[in-house]
């Protein structure tokens, strides 16, 4: 068990927390405008996607980001457009735009690197680890918090800046009266698509970050579908979190940790098709303690009660 | 005639998005450096050049148009299952599993292998269901991630205790079933099985179960409106509870037919990789959840996928151009719910209900 | 007094249909202007066009004789106009404070200065006598506080124009009388209102002027000091209205009974408490009060749509407490639900589908679980001549009818079930004048023919027009029984607002 559990599980959750924890940032900033959405897969997909584009385009890591960044961001606005100015139900806009990121990720992966599967280059460099000096100091921090790259730290004072952003700034408080009430928002004069709509675009550059660090994070290379759920498991952590950038960081790192724990046990005896059920069956027990529906009222039933 | 106007008038959206589907694919040849007309050329001869590209069609098409019917029940009911990908890789290896286990018959252990297939898809399917009526928890996360969990189980079980030892030891992969055991081919030499005949008698029986019948009128209320039905002395959960089972059902069917039709044993990730589930789920959209545009929006996309692989051998077009096609064109039939609530707006109005 | 603001020959079409037709008006400053009508008169168009959510198709708006085009709410504010809506926009998770200054907080740099807020809001309530506590969230406060939080929302925006669209429709008539008086104030203090309503008692209690619309059209604008009642009313409605004819008879034995019905709360009140009474066949027993004093729950729970804790529901002396929707109805139960969209209706279904709700499970339509669709046809045809509903097939979708049509469609579906009780709950909202009185028809044949009919209206006078006995609701109870023929508006209004049987 002793070699089950140590720091350096630990040090790999809080990195295999980032992608899960950006991606839920990212959809709540859609959640807190009213909009559910379940396109974070295939925004975390084509993040991926552009950061090893980028970084075989140009070789530079900062442009790679951007790149990864600026793709999101034109499929988020995809998504703004399909769900705000031509009202599709958003449920569905999402799963499309989800085959959609899987079908041109595939494709381009073909048409660009011409392989099939996966791309990697051996001369291609990830993200650099940084390590902050001041931890370095502290016996067990130090061996928590070294060796993260920068997108690492950036989530985590995102958790932060997000949540002053939330619930103490003029702008933040007007995009959550917009979800709370887009009519009475709208009747103050609130303009609620273009909150809307920066709001999906945040949720695109939260995912596009999330994306990067999966592929030049985590490791440097793209597979098809190298998400692999991780959207799926960002959305339930952000219902478990309830939209709260403190209670998401807690949630999300719940889901990293059984990533973490996951990798870790396959080291072990117990089949591989176990230990890569574990963040997926956790995730569903999870769901079981989160019982507000509330967000999905505009999937089922929806009532016209003027 | 004004019944034939409305028909019209429901096919000029999902012809338009069509036409914006094909233009995307448009462009993504031309990126290849293809010219475009000879690219669809070849994709219309890949897709029904001849009987045995028509038929490898049709057999595409005969597990997306049982999953498209499952998922598209379970719609207009008002559930979005999207976890008919495991509930057909359950029921596949079931189905394998059984055939080479039952003892009996060929004709035994194909009846009970199918049964086993639906069983085993429907109560992967109804798990979720009664997590959503009895714990609330949400459906369409729960399904989404259950496919992965079922994925991994079929495929613990053919790389540990069903692995098929006898030939080459790379693949994971359960034994081979019995001649006996398989669905009849169609026509000699060709793909196209039994189960493709299975697949249009279900779509038909499901048309005429939502037309005719009590339960499908029941159904039909619940998707549109719950509360209605529950006022109106609907139970509910019994009909969520039945969707979902017939649902999970034509999705382990769905994978049932594959294993005894076309590949007579569970080859781990053999039915996930060409994204089957989803192609139903965008055929159920495509046709807006009725069972037999279901059915021909399946052959469609089927068409499309066996047109690419053509398109793939003879130009240097990649076939992951279908799932571009198919891509935009979904997301331009998800505008679709926008089209008509424009137009119901516009009516409110012309009634001057809010006035 | 000067003109403040003008509005001239609007005119506003939606394709066929004409919501408002050459209507123009003057609003004079500090003045109280009322604008009255029926259901589908066009006021709240012609306010929507005022305050910029709608453009006029042609016609045009004058502020202090400058011409104006509002095309977003914004630039109505920018102007001076202010509207309190009839349903309230306010976020109910917020303070008072929040809810007044959000769209124009007091801020530091980019954060959002709470206190400085409250400070502000403070201030202002005391300048127009307006008492309300800053830092209370306002989903807490009962609804006449929400008003002044609306109120105060609007003239800490700068309003100059003050819109009220039905503000007393939720108020209790304490609550109504404490709203008039802020209205005279705010006009002493200079501001201009405009109040729409269909209440004409509050009119000309209140107002200075008054502008009667019907079927998008003036029809007559007066000095409040120099009409009457009556006269509005007919210019209102246009024509003298026949009367509902009731035939005197003797109740029969009790056919509903509900003892000691108790449903708990979440917060500690109950929903129901301890609710007893009962419905003899042949009577039409009306239930008053203010929306939200567990009407919905008494209706929702005899229907069998909530559980109730204790107590019993007997129907034809057969307990029906906590029974299925299904097996309620069976026994004698119909149903018209208080709002038609919600329950009472699938809008993308057909007119057909929505009209057998009910009927389907019955052996007459259907055999094996098989639908007889024919006989189901023959059904609904014959209701939709026999009660006038326009539509332009049985496969017409729901949501293509009129609020009016519709409802038609609900009750005649649910007096078609022929049970020997009908619940019956705000059967007219939101319907014209017409369907009103055909429905009130419906109901009260049904009554002349020895059924029974439980009756839930927030409408004070449709209660008093058809109920034989009224009780009145507040806060979860029954708190009072009244005989209609002897009840006045006075007794019954004061028992809604909590006070004690006189």
């Amino acid at each position: 068990m002793e070699q089950l559990f140590d720091l350096s599980l630990l040090n790999s959750t809080v990195r295999m927390v980032t992608p899960i924890l950006l991606a839920a940032l990212g959809g709540s900033l859609c959640a807190r405008v009213g909009i559910f959405n379940v396109a974070l897969e295939g925004l975390v997909l084509v993040g991926a996607f552009g950061a090893i584009l980028g970084n075989a385009l140009t070789g530079n890591l900062f442009l790679a980001v951007l790149i990864a960044i600026g793709s999101v961001l034109l499929f988020s606005l995809l998504f703004a457009y399909i769900t705000i100015h031509l009202r599709a139900n958003e449920i569905v806009a999402g799963v499309a735009l989800n085959f959609l990121a899987a079908g041109l990720t595939t494709f381009l992966l073909r048409t660009i690197f011409s392989v099939k599967g996966a791309y990697y280059d051996n001369e291609m460099h990830g993200l650099p680890a940084w390590d902050l000096p001041f931890l370095q100091q502290i016996p067990v921090l130090e061996q928590l918090f070294s060796g993260h790259t920068p997108l690492v730290w950036l989530a985590y004072l995102f958790v932060i800046g997000l949540h002053l952003f939330y619930f103490k700034s003029v702008a933040g408080s007007r995009l959550l009266a917009v979800g709370e009430n887009p009519v009475a928002a709208q009747s103050i004069g609130l303009k609620v698509r273009k909150i809307q709509y920066a709001a999906i675009l945040g949720c695109g550059l939260f995912c596009g970050l999330a994306g990067a660090q999966l592929s030049l994070g985590q490791v440097t290379m793209f597979s098809e579908g190298m998400t692999a759920g991780r959207g799926y498991i960002a959305l339930v952590a952000m219902m478990l979190g309830q939209s709260n950038p403190v209670g998401m960081l807690a949630s999300s790192l719940l889901f990293g940790f059984m990533d973490a724990l996951s990798i870790r046990l396959q080291g072990l005896s117990i089949p591989t098709h176990f230990t890569l059920m574990l963040p997926y069956v956790m995730t569903v027990i999870a769901m079981f303690f989160f019982r507000d529906k509330s967000y999905l009222k505009n999937t089922g039933a929806n009532s016209s009660a003027r | 005639m004004k019944q034939w106007k409305q028909t019209l008038s429901s096919l000029i959206h999902p012809l338009i998005a069509l036409l914006i589907g094909f233009l995307a694919g448009a462009i993504a040849i031309s990126v290849t450096g293809t010219p475009i007309l000879q690219a669809y050329q070849e994709m219309w001869t890949g897709a029904f050049g001849n009987l045995y590209f028509l038929t490898s069609t049709l057999a595409r098409s005969t597990p997306i148009i049982l999953l498209g019917l499952g998922i598209s029940l379970a719609f207009r009911s008002g559930y979005f299952n999207l976890g008919a990908e495991g509930q057909m890789v359950l029921g596949a290896v079931a189905a394998a599993l059984t055939a080479l286990y039952m003892p009996g018959s060929g004709i035994v252990k194909l009846l009970a292998a199918m049964a086993a297939g639906m069983i085993a898809g429907g109560l992967w399917s109804l798990l979720a269901a009664w997590m959503d009526a009895k714990f609330k928890v949400n459906l369409l996360i729960s399904t989404l991630l259950l496919n992965y969990i079922a994925s991994l189980f079929a495929g613990y079980l053919v790389t540990e205790p069903f692995k098929d030892t006898t030939g080459s030891a790379a693949l994971a992969q359960s034994r081979m079933i019995e001649q006996g055991a398989w669905l009849p081919k169609l026509f000699a030499g060709m793909s196209l099985h039994a189960g493709f005949v299975l697949a249009v008698v279900i779509a038909i029986l499901l048309t005429l179960l939502l037309r005719y019948t009590v339960f499908g009128y029941e159904l039909k209320i619940t998707g549109q409106n719950p509360l209605f039905a529950a006022y109106g002395g609907v139970n509910r959960t019994r009909v969520m509870i039945l969707c979902m089972l017939t649902s999970g059902a034509l999705a382990g069917l769905a994978g049932t037919v594959e294993v005894l039709g076309s590949q007579y044993r569970y080859i781990d990730g053999s039915l996930t990789a060409p994204g089957y589930a989803w192609t139903g789920l965008m055929a159920t959209l495509l046709a807006n959840s009725n069972p037999l545009g279901t059915t021909i929006a399946a052959v469609f996309l089927a068409a499309l996928q066996t047109g690419a692989m053509g398109l793939e051998r003879n130009t240097n077009v990649p076939l992951e151009i279908s799932s571009v096609i198919q891509a935009a064109l979904i997301l331009f039939i998800s505008a679709r719910f926008t089209y008509s609530f424009l137009k119901r707006r516009k009516e409110e109005k012309n009634n001057g209900a809010t006035v | 007094m000067e003109t403040i603001l003008e509005m001239e020959r609007i005119t506003k079409k939606y394709g066929q249909f004409t919501a408002n037709q050459e209507i123009s008006f003057a609003l004079r400053e500090g003045e109280i202007h009322a604008i009255v009508g029926e259901n589908g008169a066009g006021k709240t168009t012609l306010m929507r066009i005022l305050y910029g959510m709608e453009q006029p198709t042609s016609g045009t708006i004058r502020i202090h004789g400058a011409e104006k085009r509002f095309a977003n709410p914004a630039e109505a504010i920018d102007s001076g106009i202010g509207m309190v809506h009839q349903h309230f926009m306010l976020f109910p998770s917020r303070t008072i404070a929040e809810n007044i200054v959000i769209g124009n907080e007091p801020r530091k740099s980019i954060w959002f200065d709470r206190k400085q807020a409250i400070a502000q809001v403070g201030a202002l309530a005391e300048r127009f006598r307006l008492p309300i506590a800053p830092g209370q969230k306002v989903g807490d406060c009962p609804l006449g506080t929400q008003q002044r939080v609306e109120i105060l929302k609007v003239l800490y925006n700068g309003a100059k124009i003050i819109i009220l669209d039905e503000p007393t429709a939720v108020l209790t008539p304490l609550e109504v009388k404490e709203l008039l008086i802020t209205l005279r104030g705010l006009a002493e203090q200079g501001k201009s209102i405009i109040l729409i309503t269909h209440k004409l008692h509050e009119v000309m209690e209140v107002a200075d002027r008054i502008t009667v619309l019907r079927n998008g059209r003036v029809t007559g604008q007066l000095e409040a000091s120099q009409t009457t009642v009556e006269e509005v009313s007919r210019l209102m409605v246009g024509r003298e209205l026949d009367g509902i004819r009731r035939e005197t008879q003797q109740a029969g034995q009790p056919l509903l009974q509900v003892n000691r019905l108790f449903i708990r709360g979440k917060k500690g009140k109950p929903l129901l408490d301890h609710v007893s009474f009962h419905v003899r066949s042949g009577e039409i027993v009306g239930i008053a009060g203010i929306s939200g004093n567990g009407q919905s729950e008494l209706v929702q729970a005899l229907t069998g749509l909530l559980p109730v804790d204790e107590g019993t529901v007997l129907l034809q002396g057969k307990e029906i407490t906590n029974r299925s929707v299904k097996q309620i109805r069976e026994a004698g139960l119909a149903h018209i639900p208080e709002d038609r969209y919600l329950w009472g209706t699938a809008k993308e279904a057909s007119v057909k589908d929505n009209a057998i709700m009910g009927h389907h499970r019955l052996k007459e339509f259907q055999r094996g679980g098989i639908l007889r669709q024919r006989k189901l046809d023959q059904l609904v045809t014959g209701w939709i001549n026999s009660f006038a509903i326009k539509t332009s097939s049985l496969a017409n979708k729901a949501q293509n009818l009129s609020g009016g049509n519709l409802q038609k469609v609900i009750v005649a579906r649910e007096i078609g079930h022929a049970t020997p009780f009908l619940l019956a709950c705000e059967p007219t909202r939101g319907v014209d004048i017409g369907a009103m009185e055909f429905i009130h028809q419906q109901l009260m044949d049904k009554r002349n023919r020895g059924e029974a009919v439980l009756l839930v209206s927030s409408e004070l006078s449709e209660i008093m027009t058809l109920s034989d006995r009224i009780l009145v609701m507040f806060e979860g109870k029954v708190v009072g029984e009244l005989n209609a023929e002897t009840a006045t508006e006075e007794q019954i209004s004061l028992l809604m607002a909590g006070g004690k049987q006189p």
